[in-house]
């Protein structure tokens, strides 16, 4: 996996040290690791979301998670999730 | 033959489902022109190279099958510039006025509408398996199988509307026979 510096805010280090005080498993840069996995998900969600809604394309939403089209619909394949977003509200039950 | 533009998400679909050992895609080259802005050949293709369906739609672009058109100019650019498109959703439309192609062949909504309101033809990847059918460029079995292939792709009731616009054609073609 490659590494990076990059600058996190106080309280999320302190956390971070804190919670490795208390005992925790892991090394504070595996806990660090999984906060940015966790806000990887979170976008993608967040922007699926709007893309399920259609203010966004699937382009659009590519562009703004930083992959390419190709990348963004094997992530949505992966989770399960439909690649059109073009509903047409079948009766519900 | 109908000529058609395909932005690049049902374009990766086409290319990544398959029906009786053969990709969807090269089904529909056979009953159409298939027509892609050079922005959806660099998302599917070229960053999709990694991928065995962006290779086959590289490998149908250099066979021919899927033809790679320059724009020459932007009709719509003011039109566009407010909607949250993505480049190859942008150029797919632009593309499509260009060529006066028959559709523009898209899965998602806001290229759907945005085409849709710029006076263009918008199809959804299955209903342009439906359409091809009408002409006889795809029989209707065939098609049925590509619709249920591609089913985990759409959102609930897409594909289940298609099989019924499916039926639709089939009953139509009896009845011509039968006249």
């Amino acid at each position: 996996m490659p590494k990076v510096i990059v600058p996190i805010k106080e309280e999320i280090l302190q956390a971070a040290e804190r919670r490795k005080a208390m005992g925790a498993s892991g090394e504070i840069s595996q806990f660090l690791a999984e906060l940015v996995d966790l806000g990887f998900e979170y976008r993608l969600r967040q922007l699926y979301r709007q893309f399920e809604e259609g203010k966004i394309s699937l382009g659009y939403f590519a562009r703004e998670m930083g992959m390419s089209v190709r990348d963004l619909y094997g992530a949505l394949e992966q989770r399960g999730l439909p690649t059109s977003n073009i509903d047409i509200h079948p009766r519900a039950g | 033959m109908w000529t058609v533009v395909f932005d690049a998400g049902p374009l990766i679909t086409a290319c990544r489902f398959a029906v009786e050992g053969r990709l969807i895609v090269d089904y529909i080259a056979q009953a159409c022109y298939i027509l892609i802005a050079p922005s959806v050949e660099e998302e599917v293709a070229v960053r999709g190279a990694g991928y065995p369906n962006g290779l086959a739609a590289g490998e149908r672009i250099v066979r021919g099958d899927i033809q790679v058109v320059p724009l020459r100019t932007r009709r719509w650019t003011a039109h566009l510039a407010g909607c949250a498109l993505g480049d190859g959703e942008r150029d797919s439309i632009e593309l499509c006025a260009q060529t006066n192609a028959e559709a523009l062949v898209t899965d998602d909504y806001l290229a759907f509408v945005t085409a849709t309101r710029l006076g263009l033809r918008a199809w959804m990847l299955p209903d342009l398996i439906v359409q091809l059918v009408r002409p006889g460029g795809l029989s209707a079995p065939m098609a049925k199988m590509m619709l249920e292939v591609i089913r985990p792709r759409y959102r609930k009731g897409v594909i289940e509307q298609s099989m019924a616009q499916l039926e639709e054609v089939e009953r139509d073609a009896e009845g011509h026979r039968a006249d």
